[in-house]
């Protein structure tokens, strides 16, 4: 098979790059070992949310036409502070046309309420998790109510309210805790108090549990003006039913993630994909990509574990594999590399400077800014040096940006993608 | 202040001072258990795990050897639950000097340890992942014994019997009358609260922490503390505990514990001022792996779950300063005729084999001098859990409807006390740590019935946490419990899951690569980048427990 371009990892860099370059009427092969990072994340999109001092970035555009001129080697300064917001609002364009909406506050990053109660700054939520009503109903101090089903293990509102309380933007708004029961649902062989986020989704996109959820979640409520449920309201009829709820119990309802499986990542998963589909991408998942073939300055084709030993030619090819969670690198006792193809990439030779002495350090964890070195256009070298013209590095595979520290992993992957499909196109042209 | 009178105080709340406790608590005497941090938390719960059958010290020190198989038969009676009759071999490879292989069978045979030459082939067949090159193999009664659950059986038995636990307590200072040790004043490390307690006697079982104590009380006791460290490997790669036959060395025993496998041991002599800060160094880890690797070669492709170390409490018998008096036997100290204090003995040295023998000691020694207490009755009465041999296809049964893995796991831990734990209600045995099948009602029954006081504690009592994914999603579950259980406010949860996971990170970080790398970022990501816990800004000092 030969494709204009194959991007091998489908997570929300690749498919962000996928889909650009499939709306141009080239041909793209997403290849995607198995579930994205996607997964796991907090499904709104961080940009930047801290400055180097750990101090919260209220207006990331205004600090980022700053921060690339004295980061050059930071992906954002890759893309450029324009492109980088043309990546983000193209991605929310994207999203929009599969109705997912998502919420900015115009230049600014807004704060989103974690699975524990702290507010991380962000500056794309979807609207379940923060718009203006909810801001309104905010500064109005109305009474929250925090919701959860009886057993559910993975969301405890009495840990997040006790953070929440301390908050000074909380300070005077009445927060309370309930408790709703499932309704008598699905397969009596399963254990309810084993239910995980995707199962409840599986309730809550049912059209027939809502009147009685309702009736429950108006009663939990007990008059406050909104209540914050974990994110699990939902994922094929999510929006449908969400409204629903919110007509049916008087209440805005919104959501806080919780531990993984993340119903709020899967979603956007879901509509990247299906955008991706309809503009005539092909996803091959399941399928990992063992190594490949360079010639001369190109990456000529590429090898699958299922393929049988045919390999697949493209044009130009994405690499968009992660970071070490996700297999993109590996760490061996003493060195980071790069699996499929070894490509050189920037770490620290000794094992003992790979992390920070504490879980939780104020600097964050070196390993988390090894990755894959580029030049300007993304382009990476192999082990012995030699650059790879037509091969595009995006997303947490880049080096020289902390995701956790910055808060800006999602704006890195959506921006990297996009630029990479920017230079793929502007090389056709 | 708190005030508390007693018979006997226990300071050290290891397998030597939890024995002592139940001991005490079996004769009758009553009795008190303080212990700084958790029990099984110092060096009781940081070694192998090997259920020793004595023929690693057969040919150099007899008297241990006799003492750990006749050790060995009492524990396989009275704490079986605790126990893997694994049965262990000696292998002697191509590089090892030959000549130790007969040495060890004439020495097990004046120590009274069944030792039995069997076959290469045998010896393969009975652990197919053993080092093909072997050139001789013999089978000895080594077993594995889980220390986090020996001696919580211990404390749950005294404390049954009417002892009091204080955990998270810590001796301040030995109270004198005169020439007598009269009590203990001490402090709670968790809620501040301050507490005296005054008995006939003390009994000092705190190991190698003994030396700060005992000059407290103006008594000098040398220690010479040398640091073991261990590696635990993802997988259970053998079913037997697996010597290497040459002259004790480092990296040369392999024992199988629960779902996982353990590389053991190194010996470093440590300054006595750093005992609390020890960490494994990377060139331990490279010689734990490669001796490792001689035995069992697939261990070069096992994921490393985590590193860990302990100090052996070596003692200087006599006061002496240059080390030359050290004892590695059991040293039961009167500090009337030693010192001229009244009211204090020590038990010190030995090993976690000898745990019960030692408990013994002491307590005879210390109801001779209470003049109280009936005869020790620890060798014949079975631990909680113990009381009676479970058939596990008959609890299968028993518990129809619950998943047998479930059942299969709640039984290895807690023997015969299961019917304590598992009910046929669903919130029951749902489950909260997957990896090692933890049920939110072994987790009601630990915060209930074994003294747990934050989530690490809990972990000793149920394997929370020590499964390949070292407590990503468990730990936060864990949390969430205390509070629904009442076992901790909203603000201590959430402190103690900062804990927990920075001590988690202690023993991860030294075998920092591969899935162990990508694990930690997986959990960082999820605890910082997705909770922000690293944010929380915790309640002044004031508002602890």
């Amino acid at each position: 098979m030969r494709y204009d371009c194959v991007i091998i990892g489908g997570g929300l860099s690749g498919l962000t790059c996928g889909i650009r370059l499939a709306e141009t009427g080239a041909s793209v092969a997403v290849i995607s070992t198995g579930m994205s990072a996607l997964h796991f994340s907090s499904g709104s999109i961080d940009l930047f949310g801290y400055n180097g001092e750990g101090r919260t970035v209220y207006r990331p555009f205004e600090f980022l036409d700053e921060f690339v001129g004295s980061n050059p080697r930071h992906p954002y300064a890759l893309c450029g502070a324009r492109q980088v917001r043309e990546a983000l609002f193209y991605f929310r364009g994207q999203l929009d046309l599969e109705g997912i909406e998502l919420y900015n506050n115009d230049e600014s990053n807004h704060f989103h309420v974690t699975t524990l109660g702290t507010l991380k700054p962000t500056f794309f939520s979807q609207r379940s998790v923060f718009n203006e009503k909810i801001r309104l109903a905010f500064e109005k101090k109305s009474m929250i109510a925090a919701l959860n089903f009886e057993g559910y293990r993975d969301f405890y509102p009495e840990l997040a309210v006790i953070n929440l309380r301390r908050n000074v933007l909380f300070r005077n708004i009445e927060i309370i805790t309930g408790k709703i029961v499932y309704p008598d649902y699905g397969d009596p062989q399963r254990n309810p108090f084993e239910y995980r986020s995707v199962d409840i989704a599986r309730i809550f996109d049912t059209e027939r549990y809502l009147e009685e959820l309702a009736v429950q979640i108006r009663n939990a409520a007990s008059g406050a003006a909104f209540a914050a449920m974990p994110a699990f309201l939902g994922i094929s009829n999510f929006k449908r039913h969400h409204k629903l709820l919110q007509e049916l119990t008087g209440l805005l309802i919104y959501e806080i993630p919780t531990l993984p499986p993340s119903i709020l990542g899967m979603r956007i998963d879901n509509a990247l994909k299906s955008r991706f589909a309809s503009l005539g991408g092909v996803y091959i998942a399941g399928d990992t990509v063992t190594g490949g073939s360079i010639s001369g300055e190109r990456l000529e084709s590429v090898v699958t574990e299922n393929g049988g030993g045919s390999a697949l030619s493209a044009g130009s090819f994405v690499l968009a594999t992660g970071s070490f969670f996700s297999g993109g690198l590996v760490s061996e006792f003493s060195r980071v590399r790069e699996p499929v193809l070894d490509l050189k990439v920037y770490s620290d030779a000794e094992r003992s400077r790979w992390y920070a002495p504490e879980f939780f350090p104020r600097r964050g964890h070196p390993f988390l800014e090894y990755g894959v070195e580029t030049d300007e256009r993304l382009n990476p070298k192999t082990g012995d040096g030699r650059r790879v013209k037509n091969l595009y590095c995006t997303g947490a595979l880049l080096p020289y940006y902390n995701p956790i520290k910055e808060g800006s992993g999602g704006g890195v992957a959506v921006s990297t993608g996009y630029r990479a499909a920017e230079l793929i196109l502007e090389g056709n042209s | 202040m708190r005030r508390i009178e007693t018979e006997a105080i226990v300071i050290g709340g290891g397998a030597t001072g939890a024995g002592t406790l139940r001991d005490l608590s079996l004769r009758g005497v009553r009795a008190v258990l303080i212990e700084k941090s958790d029990i099984a938390s110092g060096t009781t719960g940081r070694n192998h795990g090997l259920l020793h059958s004595g023929a690693r010290y057969a040919v150099n020190d007899l008297e241990s050897a006799r003492e750990c198989i006749s050790e060995n038969r009492i524990l396989k009676k009275i704490a079986r639950h605790c126990i893997e009759d694994t049965g262990g071999l000696f292998v002697t490879l191509p590089e090892d000097d030959p000549s130790y292989h007969g040495k060890l069978i004439e020495h097990c045979r004046y120590a009274g340890i069944r030792c039995e030459e069997i076959g290469v082939r045998e010896a393969l067949r009975m652990e197919p992942n053993l080092n093909p090159e072997i050139l001789s193999a013999l089978r000895v009664p080594d077993g594995t014994i889980d220390p986090f659950r020996l001696t919580s059986a211990n404390v749950l038995d005294a404390q049954e019997r009417g002892a009091s636990v204080f955990t998270h307590t810590e001796v301040e200072e030995i109270l004198r009358d005169g020439d007598r040790a009269a009590g203990v004043r001490c402090r709670d490390r968790l809620t501040g609260e301050k507490i005296e307690i005054y008995a006939g006697i003390i009994v000092n079982a705190s190991g190698v922490w003994g030396q700060r104590l005992s000059a407290s009380a103006g008594i000098e006791l040398r220690m010479f503390p040398s640091k073991g460290s261990m590696l635990i490997i993802d997988y259970r790669i053998n079913n037997k505990v697996v010597n290497r036959c040459r002259v004790p060395s480092d990296g040369d025993i392999i024992v199988p514990g629960d779902t996982v496998s353990l590389i053991g041991t190194t010996s470093k002599k440590v300054d006595y001022d750093r005992i609390d800060e020890i960490t494994v160094d990377d060139d331990e880890i490279a010689t734990l792996l490669e001796s490792g690797e001689k035995l069992i070669p697939s261990v070069s492709r096992a994921r490393v779950l985590r590193a860990y170390c302990g100090v052996r409490p070596l003692i200087a018998v006599s006061g002496e300063m240059d080390g030359r008096e050290i004892s590695r036997g059991i040293v039961l100290i009167d500090h009337e005729k030693r010192d001229a204090v009244g009211g204090l003995i020590t038990i010190a040295g030995g090993k976690l084999m000898t745990y019960r023998l030692m408990a013994e000691m002491a307590a005879d020694l210390a109801c001779a001098k209470l003049k109280a207490g009936k005869k020790c009755r620890t060798h014949r009465t079975p631990l909680p859990g113990s009381e009676r041999r479970v058939d596990q296809a008959r609890s299968v049964k028993f518990f129809t409807g619950i998943p047998n893995s479930v059942v299969g796991s709640t039984l290895y831990r807690h023997g015969h006390r299961i019917r304590n734990i598992l009910h046929r209600e669903k919130r029951n045995y749902g489950l909260i740590c997957e990896c090692e099948m933890v049920t939110e009602g072994e987790i009601e029954y630990a915060l209930k019935k074994l003294n747990v006081r934050d989530i690490v504690d809990l972990r000793r009592r149920t394997r929370i946490g020590m499964g390949p994914c070292q407590g990503q999603l468990c730990a936060y579950r864990a949390a969430g419990l205390f509070v629904k259980y009442d076992s901790a406010t909203s603000d201590e949860s959430n402190k103690m899951l900062v804990d927990f996971l920075e001590e988690r990170w202690k023993g991860i970080k030294p075998v920092l690569w591969g899935d162990a790398l990508r694990e930690v970022e997986f959990g960082y990501w999820i605890y910082q980048g997705l909770f922000g816990l690293g944010d929380v800004r915790f309640e002044e000092e004031a508002e602890k427990r």
